[in-house]
């Protein structure tokens, strides 16, 4: 080998290189964080809909069984996936269709009810009692712990 | 020299972990998360358990029930008929300091007799919401799981 292709090779390995472990450090910080912090959401939250505040409300630990109905300011009414529920019929059909696939599964069923605070209670009220006929007798008042 | 060549060969030749495929996993899971993660408050849940049926003889409660009204207004009354009582009326307040005291007195009653306290609601159909709310968490807060609405057909 000649002197001078000696040097060249030479200069080759002393490259500058990006240090990368501070990132990779980084990346990886990051990464726990979200996964540590995140947290599946039990039901599809409508941003539409402002539950009331309740400071001795329990944690929302089971999904199975919740048959989640939306209500809103003006009175009306949806389903989790924002279909409209216009008549009575229409609730009675969810509830009970939504109970007859829980009880296949043998999964309690579960009225979850997201009230918008403002709304008046005798919306929810009709929910309740027409889910009351459709067989479901467990109500779960959507709620937040504190305003902030 | 040709010592220090042969050095440079095996050094060369020394294994090494490739982490660039790590590091692509890791960055598609934070941007994953990024992405996904929405800042949303948490929801809890107020429960309450509505009475199936009427209760048969055998069912009966052997606990005189307290009576909660709540008016269209937001006022809270307790008891029924003359002995109607009405205690928290500012709707602008969450933690019903009256109405509290009267389901703590009337629980540790309840239980020190060995009787389930038991609460029968009757809720105006233009109160607000957060009004009904803020009765169910006070009976949350209270201990009490029996409660029952009395108007749920109008």
């Amino acid at each position: 080998m000649s002197s001078k292709l000696r040097e060249a090779s030479a200069g080759d390995s002393d490259e500058c290189a990006l240090d990368m472990s501070p990132m990779i450090d980084m990346v990886f910080l990051l990464l726990i964080f979200f996964v540590v912090n995140s947290s599946q959401a039990i039901v599809k939250q409508d941003s539409d809909v402002k539950p009331p505040i309740a400071s001795y409300g329990k944690k929302q630990d089971d999904k199975n069984g919740r048959i989640v109905v939306n209500v809103y300011q003006d009175g009306s009414f949806k389903t989790e996936r924002g279909l409209p529920l216009e008549t009575d019929d229409d609730i009675f059909e969810l509830v009970k269709k939504a109970k007859e696939e829980n009880d296949l599964r043998s999964y309690k069923s579960k009225l979850h009810l997201r009230g918008d605070k403002n709304a008046v209670f005798k919306h929810s009220r009709k929910i309740i009692a027409i889910s009351a006929k459709a067989g479901v007798d467990q109500v779960m008042f959507a709620t937040y712990v504190t305003e902030k | 020299m040709a010592r220090h060549r042969k050095y440079q060969e095996a050094e060369e030749g020394n294994p090494a972990l490739d982490i660039s495929s790590l590091i692509d996993v890791c960055f598609l899971l934070l941007i994953y998360f990024l992405v996904a993660t929405t800042i949303q408050k948490k929801e809890v849940d107020v429960p309450l358990a509505l009475p199936a049926s009427a209760p048969t003889d055998s069912e009966m409660p052997d606990i005189d029930p307290l009576f909660i009204k709540v008016d269209a207004n937001g006022a809270i009354y307790v008891g029924a008929g003359a002995s109607q009582e009405m205690l928290d009326t500012d709707t602008s307040i969450r933690s019903l300091p009256l109405l509290s005291q009267r389901l703590n007195d009337y629980s540790v009653g309840a239980n020190s007799g060995g009787k389930k306290a038991l609460v029968q609601m009757w809720v105006d159909g233009g109160a607000n919401q957060q009004r009904v709310i803020d009765v169910l968490n006070a009976l949350v807060g209270a201990g009490i799981s029996s409660v029952t609405f009395t108007d749920l057909v109008d």
